[in-house]
């Protein structure tokens, strides 16, 4: 008998993809788009090449399919760990055990950290397969969630903070349906915006939009772009800069969006003479200039950190904007030429086509509404946008869209997703009124009342990073890297950083998926108590203690919430859920995720909790008046089905209250989302907000009064983050910060020659389907799979044939690769492409295709004011003999 | 991009081998005074060549299908010509005057055996009108060196050092219309041993057939396993994207 | 008179590999055997290059190389254009192999499977029959003729629709039929300037490659 079930694929942060699953006598043999859902996904409703996976997935031979334990006690990459099957209820005893042993001793350790640690991979997406697990986490209380295994430092982080800053724009999107001129430093959407991405950018290509393709190597991007823009590595912020300086020096002025500047932004505020906003003696609030570009003087006040009272009186101030024009006069095309290897006459030409294409003036309807149309766009890729550079790229491109009017416009770009912000599943409720007529933000406190030397968790993000916030995602947003680094020397000031007593993880290999690797295992070897979540044995949970196999994604239950507003380019016209279900049972003793948790919770006795958790919405829905009695334990499926009533009354209005099994035979139910939702400026000029842009004033003292904090607790080794804290952000010579980290590993320039870079691979990105036979081979016709890409004159030059082994090196650490040549990458540059280098994982150890994770560096130097690196590293190439 | 064919391997590249010079040994032995042995040899080698292609097929036992389909395929042709070959060649060995049939049929065999790497479109270093002479004229000069071996007279000798001379030609002819460099090797050797080497050695008939068998047979299974490069594919219009 | 074809248009295939996987799973072909696949290329030189992905496959071509050097008669042409291969009659000599000039074809003579011992979904979807024998795209002709007995339009309807041309995350690839003047395809190849591969060779192949806006 052969059915289709409908489900969804989660596996990378470019979802969801809503697909079913042909099963035929019980066996999944195929995935297949769901067709149903072609109206409402802004894909086509199709489905990404790595949902195909799944149903080798569901089979694969080096699943684990029972509890196991650990009963070689000695940790290491070279020890067995001898994992031995236990039966569940062994299993839970033992977690629980020492779950209870730990909450008898106290949450916190004699650190003041959480006692109990969990990581999770893949920019959030584990939470779309770990059914009520949250609850169980809710339930527990502090959980230090900032062991990375890349989000922070791998992710596009300087864009998820200031973007949610200035826009509310953790992920920055052009607005893909309409933008017509798109000029993309790095961003690989081919590979990284998921099925919306490619269908959207293919019919923007069909529209005739050009992007311009900003990148040291041609990606599968840069291969479907009309230009690509070979720049030299890390350099992106001097070819951004330059651009702006074209706009503001080299183009009448009438030409840029002035009503727009003038009105909805902060360039007309005063900036006085310490750097900080002329205000108003009485009301406290900045004094707005009656021109853009004026000098005026006014009985003013100057408050600069702490509220000192910088100057008051009879104040000359000039504008944010004509600071800006002259922050940006040194920054000519010909100044961009010699930094970034690209031809002035290009950048001047791009310039030139961005402000023709920007329409400055013209106003679109969308759904009745007329809004400025503005279709031109930047995008900023990983390695832009995060490490040192990130802010004066972020900053940048924001301007860029500024300048022409384009933020938060139809056709210019958009926020698609807040994470920092309250609530996060509607931007717009999150534009609040803050000070001086800007948007509010959440920023960890630095005044002298409200900072603490005492973090909450390991990484320190409320200490030392005030734009990472103290939501649900700031642990993740913080330096995760410090989490590891700082176990073995933590720096004066904070308290000792100690290992958590239990470490739970999900969908997660920081053993591949972070820098270091050799350092991160070492310390993970540590780690008294590790219980893995295991889909197979894999590098990390080759340090775990207990191995727990939990129903795959096509085994188990859960409904989550799609359409609106999300990451990248996933925004729809529609909202609503879809469910995941079985579509075969779960195999071998592999239980679904609520089941476990549930028994958790019943076992630490936080049942309560739990349910209170699960009632008031940790799992999407708030449950209302079809809440869980407390005090009981529920099955996983009574559980989902209340959760689906939930969210069929909220779908409509409360009229309907469909149970699971509408839901099974559905599987995903919509309503329509408006696409005036996707902009926010209309929501800004309406609550008569300005958006924050260009001067960072607030930046400024933030930066100002955290450095005197953590001098006054003698705190001087955050002192270089520090210096990113200006208004008008100036241009450092960025690569030479990962110059000097070589020549701080004992290297000379000269014999490390190339720039590592790093790729997304469409075929693995995010999805932890490494050892997935058919991704494998399907991913091996798209170069770079199979070995490292590098230039093929100089690979000539070098002796280098195609497919020869060739060792890659830092002075600290060395991988091998085989030599793939190509046209489309600088000569000074070689790629890696994915993170690969398993040696634990079943098929993916066979591949003989390293990472660059090895070779890079945790380095307090290589990070950054918000705490994040780059996916960077100087290294030397020979032959391998 | 380059992609070299594998399904045929050396078991395919011996039917080209020893079939060639057994149909072609077939012929010269008209020009053998006893020729009983070398047409005996001849349909050992063609055999023995079939024999080595029946060994690569996938279902080799309906092998018969392959004389389902005469109206288009040179291998079925090949085959019918086989089976021509063998009853011919046979009889010859008791009715001489059978020798003339037999040899037709063993000349038809590699007519064959070049058409069938003639049509195989996907490889250029096959596909070439100039692989046809090729072909046949190596198996031709194989042949008569093999026939040396057996029998040395000066019509047989005159025929051999036609054969080759005709075949060094044929190869230039084949090389200035296709470009193969995984093909130069066996071809310098074809020109040195099995051209140059054994028309000086024709003094020692035997040596001399031996060097233009050698060379020959080298370079088909360089031609069949080597140079078989599939042409790849190309744009003769790159995509635009997005506006230009 | 229909004759099936294929259109992929390169301006839109960014060489994911979503059909080539699609492919794999709806006709459950063993490893490293792709009925369809995308091909990864670059054209010039540093720093003037391009790059660009075609997909290819059994362009199903309206003369056949492949069909012609066949000995048993197993490859032949249906009236719809469709080449099909009858693997009771291939003797796996893999002449057609070598005779496309498409890499097309491919033929696996021992079983093989993702991890070396057959999963349970291998188990339940090996084709025994295919030992040994050419294989190559279908075309999903199964898809198609089930669908066409259901009243269904192939290239319009999933359910009628090559497996690779309903997973296209860039509607990219598209099929339909030819000889039919209001077709999909009829109207893209009206619309758009497109090539074969390889005209040259006179295969006629039914695999259209679309490259810019008709002029």
């Amino acid at each position: 008998m052969t059915r289709k079930v409908a489900t969804y694929c989660y596996q990378c942060v470019a979802g969801p993809d809503l697909l079913t699953v042909k099963v035929r006598d019980g066996v999944a043999t195929e995935v297949e788009p769901n067709f149903a859902a072609a109206d409402v996904h802004p894909g086509g409703g199709k489905v990404c090449v790595k949902a195909y996976g799944l149903v080798q997935k569901a089979y694969h031979p080096g699943r684990v399919l029972q509890p196991m334990k650990r009963t070689n006690p000695r940790k290491g990459r070279n020890e067995d760990p001898g994992f031995t099957p236990i039966s569940w209820e062994e299993a839970l005893s033992l977690v629980t055990g020492k779950l209870n042993e730990i909450r008898r001793k106290g949450l916190l350790d004699e650190s003041g950290y959480p006692r109990v640690a969990a990581s999770f991979g893949g920019g959030g997406t584990p939470q779309f397969y770990m059914g009520s697990f949250p609850a169980f986490l809710t339930a527990w209380g502090p959980v230090d969630m900032g062991f990375g295994s890349g989000q922070g430092v791998k992710c596009y982080h300087s864009e998820h903070l200031y973007g949610e800053l200035w826009h509310r724009g953790f992920t920055v999107s052009p607005d893909t349906p309409l933008t017509n001129y798109l000029i993309s430093c790095g961003a690989n959407v081919e590979a990284s915006g998921g099925v919306a991405g490619v269908w959207r950018h293919a019919n923007a290509r069909a529209r005739g939009m050009k992007r311009v393709q900003v990148e040291p190597h041609l990606s599968v991007t840069g291969a479907c772009s009309a230009e690509w823009v070979p720049i030299r590595p890390k350099t992106d912020a001097a070819f951004l800069y330059a651009l702006i300086h074209a706009l503001l020096h080299e183009e009448p002025r009438s030409r840029l969006d002035l009503e727009f500047l003038y009105r909805h932004t902060s360039s007309p505020y005063l900036v006085g003479a310490n750097g900080y906003y002329l205000r108003d003696p009485g009301y406290g609030q900045p004094i707005i200039a009656g021109s853009l570009e004026a000098k005026e003087t006014h009985v003013a006040l100057e408050v600069g950190p702490d509220g000192d009272v910088l100057a008051e009186g009879r104040l000359e101030g000039e504008t944010a904007f004509a600071k800006l024009v002259a922050h940006m006069k040194p920054y000519s095309p010909e100044w961009a030429q010699a930094i970034c290897d690209v031809r002035a006459a290009t950048i001047r030409r791009i310039a030139r086509e961005y402000l023709d294409a920007a329409r400055v003036g013209e106003t679109i309807e969308i759904e009745g509404r007329r809004l400025p149309h503005r279709p031109v766009a930047v995008r900023l890729g990983k390695t832009v946008t995060n490490g040192w550079g990130g802010y004066e790229c972020c900053w940048a491109r924001t301007l860029l869209a500024l300048l022409v009017g384009a933020l938060e416009v139809p056709g210019g770009i958009l926020g698609t997703t807040v994470r920092l912000n309250r609530p996060m599943s509607e931007r717009h409720k999150s534009v609040k009124a803050g000070p001086d007529g800007l948007m509010n933000y959440p920023f960890n406190p630095t005044d002298a009342a409200h900072w603490s030397a005492q973090p909450n968790i390991r990484n320190a993000y409320r200490s030392m990073v005030p734009l990472a916030a103290d939501g649900p995602w700031s642990q993740a947003l913080g330096p995760t890297h410090f989490s590891w680094m700082f176990l073995d020397e933590t720096p004066p000031g904070l308290p000792r950083v100690t290992l958590p007593e239990l470490w739970f993880l999900y969908r997660t290999n920081p053993a591949i998926s972070f820098w270091d690797n050799a350092a991160l295992e070492n310390r993970m070897a540590r780690f008294p108590f590790v219980v893995a979540f295991a889909f197979t044995r894999d590098e990390t949970n080759h340090f775990a203690d207990i191995l727990l196999p939990d129903a795959g994604d096509l085994e188990s239950l859960q409904l989550i919430r799609i359409g609106g507003s999300k990451y990248i380019e996933q925004f729809w016209d529609h909202e609503g859920f879809a469910l995941r279900q079985p579509a075969i049972a779960p195999r071998g003793q592999a239980r679904d995720f609520t089941d476990i948790a549930t028994d958790l919770a019943a076992r630490c006795g936080l049942l309560e909790g739990y349910n209170a958790a699960i009632n008031r919405g940790t799992l999407g829905v708030p449950l209302k008046d079809l809440s869980l009695e407390t005090t009981k334990s529920f099955s996983s499926e009574q559980i989902w089905d209340a959760v689906c009533k939930a969210a069929s009354r909220e779908l409509t209005g409360g009229a309907e209250a469909h149970g699971l099994d509408w839901w099974k035979e559905h599987g995903l139910a919509t309503r329509p989302f408006p696409r005036t939702a996707w902009y926010l400026y209309p929501t800004l000029a309406a609550k008569g907000l300005r958006f924050e842009m260009p001067y960072q004033e607030r930046l400024l003292r933030i930066g100002r009064e955290l450095g005197r904090r953590l001098h006054e607790k003698g705190m001087k080794w955050w002192d270089k983050q520090l210096a990113e804290y200006q208004a008008l952000p100036a241009w450092k010579d960025f690569p030479s910060e990962w110059e000097a980290s070589l020549a701080a590993m004992g290297g000379d320039g000269k014999d490390y020659p190339f720039w590592l870079l790093t790729a997304r691979s469409m075929q693995y990105a995010w999805g932890g389907n490494v050892g997935m036979q058919l991704i494998k081979e399907v991913a091996d016709n798209v170069a770079g799979h199979r070995g490292v890409i590098l230039n093929a004159s100089r690979a000539k030059e070098l002796g280098i044939g195609e497919g020869d082994w060739v060792r890659i090196a830092t002075p600290k650490a060395e991988v091998r690769a085989r030599a793939v040549l190509r046209q489309g990458i600088r000569p000074d540059t070689l790629l890696l492409l994915g993170q690969f280098g398993h040696w634990a994982t079943p098929h993916a150890r066979e591949f003989g295709m390293p990472s660059m994770n090895p070779l890079v560096p945790m380095s307090l130097e290589l990070t950054d004011a918000t705490g994040s690196g780059a996916d960077l590293v100087r290294v030397s190439l020979r032959k391998a003999a | 991009m380059n992609w070299l064919q594998r399904h045929w391997d050396a078991r395919a590249a011996a039917n080209f081998m020893l079939g060639g010079a057994g149909s072609g040994l077939m012929v010269a032995a008209l020009f053998v005074d006893d020729p009983s042995v070398p047409v005996i040899l001849s349909l050992v080698l063609v055999a023995s060549g079939l024999t080595a292609v029946w060994l690569e097929i996938g279902r080799k036992l309906r092998a018969v299908h392959v004389f389902f389909n005469p109206f288009t395929s040179w291998m079925t042709r090949e085959s019918f010509a086989a089976l021509l070959l063998f009853p011919l060649g046979i009889g010859a060995l008791y009715v001489p005057p059978a020798l003339p049939f037999a040899a037709a049929a063993a000349a038809t065999f590699l007519y064959c055996q070049a058409r069938i790497l003639r049509a195989s479109k996907g490889i250029p270093a096959w596909r070439a009108p100039q692989v046809v002479p090729l072909i046949v004229l190596t198996g031709l000069a194989e042949g008569a060196g093999i026939a040396l071996v057996f029998s040395v007279n000066e019509f047989l000798l005159f025929l051999f050092a036609l054969a080759v001379i005709a075949r060094v030609i044929a190869w230039w002819r084949y090389r200035a219309a296709v470009r193969t460099s995984a093909l130069e090797p066996a071809g310098k050797t074809l020109v040195w041993i099995g051209t140059l080497a054994a028309l000086v050695l024709v003094f020692v008939p035997p040596l001399a057939g031996l060097a233009a068998l050698a060379a020959g047979g080298w370079l088909k299974f360089v031609l069949v396993t080597r140079a078989s490069f599939n042409q790849g594919f190309s744009l003769p219009h790159l995509p635009v994207r997005g506006s230009r | 008179m229909t004759r099936w074809a294929m259109v992929a248009d390169l301006r839109r295939c960014v060489g994911c590999q979503t059909c080539t996987a699609a492919c794999k799973q709806a006709n459950a072909t063993p490893p490293d055997v792709q009925w369809r696949r995308v091909v990864d290329l670059e054209v010039g030189e540093y720093p003037d290059v391009k790059r660009a992905f075609v997909p290819v496959g059994c362009m199903h071509c309206d003369d056949p190389p492949c069909m012609h050097v066949c000995p048993s008669t197993a490859t032949r042409k249906r009236p719809d254009g469709i080449v099909t291969i009858d693997y009771d009659l291939c003797i796996g000599c893999g002449y057609c192999a070598v005779a496309c000039p498409y890499q097309a074809r491919f033929k696996v003579d021992k079983a093989s499977f993702a991890y070396g011992n057959p999963t349970e979904i291998e188990m339940q979807t090996f084709h025994p029959e295919r030992l040994g024998v050419a294989t190559k795209c279908t075309f999903c002709v199964d898809r198609i003729d089930a669908g066409l007995k259901k009243g269904l339009k192939p290239g319009l309807d999933p359910e009628a629709t090559p497996a690779c041309v309903n997973s296209c995350i860039a509607q990219a690839l598209h099929f339909g039929d030819a000889e039919d003047p209001d077709s999909n395809i009829s109207a893209l190849l009206a619309e758009n300037q497109f090539f074969r591969m390889h005209e040259e060779l006179g295969t006629g192949p039914r695999f259209y490659y679309l490259w810019d806006k008709a002029r």
